[in-house]
């Protein structure tokens, strides 16, 4: 099912603890996903970026403005978020992790065991997470975040703690997952290069109270190279929007 | 789409086999064992040297422990001592879990409570006894409420601590899963907070065994502290020492049986240092 997700002019400001000043991360903030769509939102630190995230996940509230998700159908859109750390329960074993997910979605049984498959780690099914790699920690958040058939896919810098390679095979990972099955999503990444490869648009934020610096549409089918000259060519171009 | 191809490592696997067990059990019984016999050692030596009644030897402590086994006393006693330990303590977790909880959660119940749990902790087991003694005399009310007293501020504390210590990027995972609540407390809440339990039920119900010797003395007519008061009377060390004895036994098992059971069982998942 596909979803559109919209946010109407936004603002958002938190108080400084240790000061009690207040500071406007978002204000009069707009953004339309469509159906389908991956846009990668990209920006210096502080400008809104995990903000954003964290007002579509329902984990903070906006001071003003609506957050739209619609599913056709009318039913409540399942959402999930892969977060820059796996947060997994590290007393309960890979797979039920996974089934927990599943189970809160009311998805079958059976789609743990694919969920696993699809991401390699059917041999870890039984493993505690604190005996696996970063690596495996996140591909395990990445089957939770997909096994429940999400409309909606929030990606929260989702390899940075990863090291280079790892983080290349979870892009490609990624990649494959969406290629097989699209969903709405909105990525929050550093890495510009990551926003190329992986996004169908990439949201370039300015620092201060929230605004849209650029908005460039990535027209490169999927499967992506990363050695695409292509790409490349947009990851200078947002590279030289951000300096 | 990728295949699972790597294979579980050896590491993942348990070790097997008879040496394992035997080694490992060693691991775990030869340390505390060493220190009994020890202590035993020392006393003993200490026995010798003075020859005097009020440092019995072992061989005196054990022939009056026999005695105490064989005329029906001793377990009849100690199971008088184990309820009223047992139901105090059972009160005490329960409303030191609610108020822990609270205290975690909410900042203004932490507030709220914070001075009752620090006096509860700073006041003696011997004012509790006394007091529980005048306010229920001779009944069952009397030891339970004593005990609870005692015990609550310790666990209530505890636990505080381990839920304002429970990761809230875990929470926050759990509310974006949409994990119910039950689903968040079985999985989330109470395994992040079992190695917290543990420990305050472990001070807890230390803090029990010395209220309830205090309180059988002062008000009961029963139990292993009423029993010690009266080796006491007659001025029989031997007695005190085997009825002390027999006390410091359910504790081992208790530890060493339930206690640590259940902590290896919580931390289980918990991977072991390599150095």
């Amino acid at each position: 099912m596909s979803v559109a997700l919209t946010l109407e002019r936004i603002d958002k400001t938190f108080v400084r603890p240790e000061s009690g000043a207040r500071e406007a991360v978002l204000r009069n903030f707009n953004l339309r996903v469509a159906p389908g769509e991956l846009v990668a939102v990209i920006g210096p630190s502080g400008s809104g970026k995990s903000t954003l995230l964290n007002l579509i996940a329902g984990l903070t509230l906006p001071d003003a403005g609506t957050i739209d998700v619609r599913r056709t159908d009318g039913a409540t859109p399942r959402l999930s978020v892969v977060f820059q750390q796996p947060r997994l329960l590290d007393w309960l074993d890979v797979e039920t992790n996974v089934q927990l997910a599943a189970d809160a979605a009311g998805v079958p049984r059976d789609a743990v065991a694919r969920a696993l498959e699809d991401v390699g780690l059917t041999a870890y099914a039984k493993a505690f997470p604190s005996m696996l790699s970063g690596g495996q920690r996140q591909r395990v958040a990445v089957a939770r975040a997909f096994v429940i058939e999400p409309d909606i896919v929030l990606f929260d810098e989702p390899f940075s703690a990863l090291d280079e390679i790892t983080a290349r095979k979870l892009r490609l990972l990624t990649q494959e997952l969406w290629q097989t099955r699209p969903r709405t999503g909105i990525l929050v990444t550093h890495n510009t290069q990551e926003a190329a490869f992986l996004a169908d648009r990439v949201v370039t934020l300015g620092s201060g109270a929230t605004r849209v610096v650029s908005d460039i549409a990535i027209d490169v089918t999927r499967p992506r190279s990363a050695e695409d000259l292509r790409l490349f060519e947009i990851h200078r171009r947002l590279l030289a929007g951000l300096t | 789409m990728t295949t699972a191809t790597d294979e579980l490592p050896r590491s993942l696997t348990a070790p097997r086999g008879n040496v394992h067990f035997i080694k490992r059990t060693g691991a775990v019984v030869g340390p505390p064992l060493l220190c009994v016999l020890l202590v035993a050692a020392l006393w003993q030596t200490m026995a010798s040297k003075l020859h005097s009644p009020l440092v019995p030897s072992l061989a005196e402590i054990g022939a009056e422990f026999a005695r105490i086994a064989l005329s029906g006393k001793l377990i009849p006693q100690i199971a008088a001592t184990l309820e009223r330990v047992a139901l105090g303590f059972a009160l005490a977790f329960v409303l030191a879990v609610v108020a822990g909880i609270a205290m975690g959660r909410v900042p203004w119940m932490r507030r709220f409570l914070e001075p009752a749990v620090l006096i509860g902790l700073t006041v003696p087991g011997l004012v509790w006894a006394l007091l529980c003694v005048i306010w229920f005399g001779v009944s069952l009310a009397n030891p339970i409420v004593a005990v609870a007293l005692s015990a609550a501020p310790a666990i209530a504390l505890t636990v505080a601590q381990g839920v304002r210590g429970v990761d809230a990027d875990l929470v926050e995972m759990a509310y974006v899963y949409r994990f119910s609540r039950t689903v968040q407390l079985r999985r989330l809440w109470l395994p992040a907070l079992a190695p917290h339990l543990l420990s305050g039920c472990r001070f807890g119900l230390s803090l029990s065994w010395k209220v309830i010797v205090l309180v059988e003395i002062f008000g009961m007519s029963s139990g292993v502290g009423y029993q010690l008061n009266s080796a006491f009377s007659s001025q029989n060390v031997a007695a005190v020492l085997a009825w002390t004895l027999s006390f410091g036994v359910v504790m081992a098992i208790l530890e060493y049986g339930v206690l640590q059971s259940l902590e290896r069982y919580f931390t289980r998942w918990r991977r072991e240092s390599r150095v």
